[in-house]
């Protein structure tokens, strides 16, 4: 009953699509109001319709309905309540009935909050949200049909995948990343509005940066919660790999973050149009290709979605969207040329566009990469995969030569920069890099890689310091403020630029931690016996006693755990466990992590021996790791004070803008 | 407002132009550069045991993800220094770990290990990865396990 329920929410809601992007499509040719509200509302009945089938979903995880084959496979008796409820994004059909529900979300919001600031736009907005949504429930209508029933209804179900009911950050990561994935046909369904109808002036950009940082605040929550999930649940001690799903979620990322970046430049000099465009809509490609690899089968990874008949669908959703985007872009290139000459080789039009072309080459090598096993599967039947040390050898230099960019950018005025300028505004910083730097050496810090990024994250953040002190002082002095009041009113008043500001200090702070923890950990591995112990640094870990007993939520789990005494800079009991669960054939880690302010003591149960008790631990100490969670805070809040909608006041005389 | 910088005026296009395609020229070069000279180093071949044989000497120091079933029998040692057989059907490969393998392991299991060959003729595995899927399959000759979940990721 609710099943059915469900696949008619589906099929309507397939319908209301459809017939949302041909009442826009008429209103754009028509120039027509009335159509246009009458796609908007089925717009929102579409959204109304994912979120039925939702909760339709839901109900059935929640009362275990084994008669659907998804409940069947991924839910079980005893899974509690809080897992039964986030299976609905746990495997494939229904992380793409969330997926639409959330795709679905944004376009009903934007449809109506823009219904009647842009009405030229609005109808091919409209029609390409409309079809992008239609396609995912297209797909959950005939291949990844999430309501499928089975005969024989089985008493009990598989249970949700092992891995990830063991930690509620999967609660978390999935729902942010997914905000941020289908947020971003927002921007797409601008771009090719702004392209169709040739009004790719200014107007477009504003609203379109403001939409890929709203997805992009989300998509970078969503990545570096999952680092965080990686950290806390794999048990290896490390939070990326370059796993082939991981680098789908950065892909989208690199050039959304390049497009917010070179809009700027549009909208400020009229130059680099056409990659902005271009940017809009290989983000939105590299979201399918994301959803692509995940969910087809093709890549192997810890992420992978069982193997599925979706795979084509996507396929040609990609090269379909690919193909249109590109004639589209093709056929109106004389609309996007450069409508004022370029800056200098050192301006600030030029730092964006290095800024691009670094993000680019990132997205190309981290594509080439993730792509490469598959091509050379195709070609020569050859089953390889490049290892994590490639991605870092060809990606840190770009992220060095990134950084460095974020602190020059911010300082150069637009146009060109003469040599005096260049001097007054880089001096200070220049010596605070090189103090930071010799300092580490002092206390004895060797590795390249913590030093480089300890002297560029410090002169970034010296040259956006000064910058914020000089403009503070500034007013406080013209409108007699005091200082604090003075930066914190400068800062609202331009809240794109502080909060960029604030979102390139916590990417200082993630790059610093990064580069001290892949360079400066330490780990052990031994095997004990009760009441023997093993030293790591400063820390002494000593085996009390195994205890092997069922999970007291889900008793089909048994857990084993291994009693440790911790002693050192941080102290106290530890007891990292491994979990059977009966749907898994490999116990799942569940680590124990000591958080310190420095450092994170990491400990995990790799194996144990019932017969004389004994157990093999692994111990890591990774420096500054927390540090990675909180710089990305920092980057989202940082994002979200820049779009923060400002109160409605009259509009400043022309040469205010800075 | 931030205070404006103080605008200089703008250098001619044309030699900008050449500074700012020379800069992008540079940091292709410097990306293609590091891209392809570190491919072959990073590469990892999964094969099976017969894959690995077929190739003799040149298979040696190579970077390899072997994968096979655990033969039966074959599991000596403790588990820091451990001795096992893996098998495709047609043919096996001795291994040798001294990184403990998760619980899990044990004989007739599907495993992949990560290491090289030695001129020994025993496989050095810095990783036993045993394999993930709930609904296993023992692989068919010269087929591996098609859905590897490697811990480190």
């Amino acid at each position: 009953m609710i099943a059915t329920g469900g696949h008619v929410a589906v099929v309507v809601g397939l319908a209301a699509t459809l017939f949302a992007a041909a009442a826009f499509a008429l209103a754009a040719r028509g120039d027509d109001r009335g159509k246009a509200a009458l796609g908007r509302r089925a717009m929102i009945a579409a959204f109304g319709l994912a979120a039925l089938a939702c909760i339709a979903m839901v109900t059935l995880l929640l009362t275990h309905d084994f008669s659907v084959r998804y409940v069947a496979r991924n839910n079980a008796t005893t899974t509690p309540p809080f897992y039964s409820v986030i299976s609905l994004w746990a495997a494939l059909e229904g992380s793409i009935l969330f997926w639409t529900l959330l795709a679905t979300g944004w376009a009903a919001l934007v449809l109506h909050r823009y219904r009647d600031r842009a009405p030229t736009l609005m109808p091919w907005v409209g029609v390409t949200l409309a079809l992008v949504a239609a396609f995912f429930f297209a797909v959950m209508a005939w291949p990844g049909d999430p309501f499928v029933r089975i005969t024989p209804v089985g008493t009990e179900g598989n249970g949700p995948n092992a891995l990830l009911q063991n930690h509620p950050f999967m609660g978390l990561h999935p729902p942010l990343l997914y905000l941020g994935y289908t947020g971003l046909a927002v921007p797409f369904a601008f771009g090719v509005a702004a392209l169709v109808t040739r009004r790719t002036d200014e107007a477009w950009l504003v609203i379109v940066r403001r939409w890929t940082l709203v997805p992009w605040i989300f998509l970078t929550a969503g990545i570096v919660a999952g680092a965080w999930w990686s950290y806390a649940v794999l048990g290896w001690g490390g939070y990326w790999a370059w796993d082939p799903v991981e680098n789908a979620a950065l892909l989208p990322w690199l050039t959304a973050t390049a497009f917010v970046h070179s809009s700027m430049v549009a909208e400020r000099r009229g130059a680099l149009r056409i990659w902005a465009h271009a940017l809009v809509v290989a983000t939105f490609v590299l979201t399918l290709v994301g959803t692509f690899l995940t969910r087809s089968g093709v890549v192997e990874s810890v992420h992978s979605f069982t193997a599925s008949a979706i795979g084509p669908w996507f396929a040609v959703a990609i090269v379909a969207t690919l193909t249109g985007a590109l004639v589209l872009l093709v056929w109106r290139l004389p609309d996007l040329r450069d409508t004022r000459p370029p800056g200098g080789t050192v301006s600030r039009e030029a730092a964006f566009l290095f800024n691009n072309v670094l993000f680019l080459g990132i997205t190309f090598a981290v594509l080439f990469g993730t792509l490469y096993p598959l091509i050379v599967d195709a070609t020569s039947g050859e089953r390889i995969s490049v290892g994590a040390p490639w991605f870092n050898r060809v990606n840190a230099p770009i992220f060095v030569a990134l950084l460095f960019l974020m602190g020059v950018g911010p300082a150069l005025p637009w146009g060109g920069a003469r040599w005096p300028t260049i001097r007054e505004r880089f001096a200070f910083p220049s010596l605070a890099s090189a103090a930071l730097v010799i300092g580490g050496w002092a206390i004895g810090l060797r590795e390249v890689a913590p030093l480089v990024a300890l002297g560029l994250a410090a002169f970034v953040v010296t040259v956006m310091g000064d910058e914020v002190v000089r403009g503070a002082h500034a007013r406080a002095r013209s409108r007699g403020e005091d200082p604090p009041t003075a930066a914190w009113r400068l800062a609202t008043r331009n809240r794109r630029r502080y909060g960029g500001y604030l979102v390139h200090t916590g990417v200082c702070v993630m790059a610093v931690a990064v580069a001290v923890s892949a360079t400066l950990a330490s780990d052990v591995t031994a095997t004990l016996g009760p009441g023997e112990s093993v030293r790591l640094g400063a820390y002494t870990v000593s085996y009390d006693s195994l205890v092997i007993e069922p999970l007291s939520d889900d008793p089909r789990v048994t857990e084993t755990r291994a009693e440790l005494t911790l002693s050192g800079p941080q102290s106290g009991s530890l007891a990292p466990a491994l979990r059977d669960y009966p749907n898994s054939t490999t116990p799942i880690a569940t680590p124990t992590v000591r958080t310190a302010i420095g450092e994170d003591l990491y400990v995990t149960l790799l194996a144990y021996d019932p017969a004389n008790r004994s157990v093999t631990l692994h111990l890591f100490v990774n420096p500054l790791v927390v540090w990675i969670w909180v710089g990305g805070v920092i980057v989202a809040l940082g994002a979200a004070f820049a779009v923060w909608p400002e109160p409605r006041r009259r509009p400043l005389p022309a040469a205010a803008g800075a | 407002m931030s205070p404006a910088p103080p605008i200089d005026p703008p250098v001619p296009p044309r030699r900008s132009r050449w500074g700012v395609l020379l800069g992008i020229g540079v940091i292709a070069a410097v990306l293609a550069y590091l891209a392809l000279s570190g491919m072959s180093n990073a590469l990892v071949y999964y094969r099976t045991p017969t894959e690995l044989l077929d190739l003799g000497e040149s298979a040696i120091g190579q970077s390899v993800r072997l994968g096979g079933l655990v033969k039966p029998g074959s599991v000596h040692g403790p588990a820091t220094d451990l001795t096992f057989v893996l098998t495709d059907g047609t043919n096996e490969v001795t291994v040798h770990s001294s990184v403990a393998p998760t619980t899990s392991f044990r004989e007739g299991i599907g495993a992949v290990v990560e290491g090289e060959m030695t001129t020994a003729g025993v496989f050095e595995a810095t990783q036993v990865i045993v394999k993930h899927d709930e609904n296993y399959v023992a692989p068919s000759e010269g087929q591996l396990p098609s859905q590897v979940i490697d811990p480190g990721t």
